[in-house]
């Protein structure tokens, strides 16, 4: 396109000759492979650190984010039985 | 060459930007609550008088803010409906919290959708309605509408709804069988984080933040594109959680068992027959779509049950069906057409 900027000419060939190659790489099997194996050891490195710190937290006697966490996890069950008893309300009445 | 005064008119482009001053604001369009339960909210939009009688529920996905559907003042699916005459209702999702994690698909197809529709009816005093989904909200509905044939649903449009999730590339590399299991994307909330979320789109398309980028710099001086851009990229980074119970179904399901296109899904111990759908249907593709590539939503209109099953094919992206001016020009007057065409004939 001749009203285009001749960096913008440049972006969109270097763009162009990149787009395709860097799609096929995240749809093949050897990307997704490591990409699979790199989250799990990010999650076995985020719950190996969680653990040792925990240990020393609570050591000290502070609550840590596991404890909050669980907190949490205890009003998200009880906001799931206030709705299940609603639903049984509703199915009755 | 840039000259120092289109320099300038740059500088101050970018500043706005920076700023986010002038940032458009989305969502503007006037609504009013009518149903919500749980997080899910149903928004009946104000339009001058709906001329058709037969109002439009819209089904958003559930990955990503509503709000691109109401961009911004002259770029929103919402007012170009109303401004058909249609009587337009939402149903939002909202962000899935912690309390959210266990809804699997038969809590949005047999609880959510059944009793928005019955509340859309209520309110609009409407006898049947149209479904207008997107993306994964097509899915929801088209659950719903099957495994609920008794719904008031007199037509069901679907917009970039994937069925073939055997073609959804990069998507659903990543949770074939043998690597990871939707449990290995849940954070301790019980749901995949936005922010998964947000990576697994951006990773489909490795290049497109940095052409993005450079189109924003091109046409730093035009306000008009930059206030676009912003709200755009707003919603871009705006990704909500994905509930995961029924992630953990998604996957299972319809990646690894192809479910839907096997005629073998089953929720809630029974199987969900699309050829119950009866009701007039509308599957609108988009050829660029990287997201729901067309080859994962082009079978939908022969899976269902109605003899009145078609497609409308258009020349967009996934977000260009809903948003943008081939959404304005295109998809939406495309859409509106069908559904009045499909409507009930108006009370003389």
């Amino acid at each position: 396109m001749a009203d285009r900027p001749l960096w913008r000419q440049a972006f969109d060939a270097a763009e162009r000759a990149l787009a395709g190659p860097a799609e096929a790489a995240v749809r093949s099997e050897t990307f997704n492979d490591a990409l699979a194996a790199a989250l799990r050891g990010q999650r076995w490195a985020q719950r190996e650190v969680e653990r040792r710190t925990r240990r020393v937290l609570h050591m000290a006697n502070v609550p840590t984010a596991t404890d909050v966490r669980l907190l949490s996890q205890q009003v998200a069950s009880l906001q799931r039985e206030v709705r299940r008893l609603r639903r049984e309300q509703e199915g009755e009445g | 060459m840039i000259g120092p005064r289109s320099l300038a008119r740059r500088a101050r482009g970018a500043l706005r930007y920076a700023g986010g001053r002038d940032a458009p604001e989305v969502g503007a369009t006037p609504r009013e609550l009518v149903w919500s339960r749980d997080t899910a909210r149903l928004w009946r939009y104000a339009g001058d008088a709906a001329t058709s009688p037969t109002p439009v529920l819209v089904v958003h996905s559930l990955v990503s803010r509503s709000y691109v559907l109401d961009l911004y003042r002259g770029n929103s699916a919402i007012a170009f409906l109303l401004r058909a005459g249609l009587d337009v209702l939402l149903l939002d999702w909202e962000a899935p919290d912690e309390a959210d994690a266990e809804n699997t698909l038969e809590t949005y197809a047999d609880d959510y959708l059944p009793r928005a529709i019955a509340a859309a009816c209520g309110v609009t005093g409407a006898r049947e309605l149209t479904v207008l989904g997107y993306c994964l909200g097509g899915d929801l509905a088209l659950l719903s509408v099957a495994r609920h044939p008794e719904l008031p649903v007199r037509n069901l449009a679907l917009m970039a709804t994937p069925v073939d999730f055997s073609h959804m590339g990069a998507l659903s590399g990543l949770v074939r069988a043998g690597r990871l299991n939707a449990a290995d994307l849940v954070d301790r909330s019980g749901n995949v984080p936005a922010a998964s979320v947000e990576a697994a789109f951006r990773l489909l398309k490795p290049t497109g933040e940095a052409a993005q980028y450079a189109n924003l710099w091109q046409r730093l001086c035009d306000e008009e594109y930059v206030a676009g851009y912003q709200a755009m990229n707003r919603w871009v980074h705006d990704h909500v959680p994905f509930p995961g119970a029924a992630f953990g179904q998604l996957v299972e399901h319809l990646v690894r068992d192809n479910a839907l296109m096997a005629g073998t899904l089953e929720l809630g111990g029974r199987r969900v027959d699309l050829g119950a759908i009866r009701c007039p249907v509308l599957s609108v593709v988009a050829e660029r779509d990287h997201i729901v590539p067309l080859a994962a939503a082009e079978p939908l209109p022969r899976l269902v049950g109605s003899q009145d099953a078609g497609e409308l094919r258009l020349r967009a992206g996934h977000v260009g069906l809903v948003a943008g001016r081939s959404a304005a020009t295109v998809t939406l007057p495309g859409i509106a057409d069908w559904i009045r065409e499909h409507g009930v004939a108006a009370a003389a």
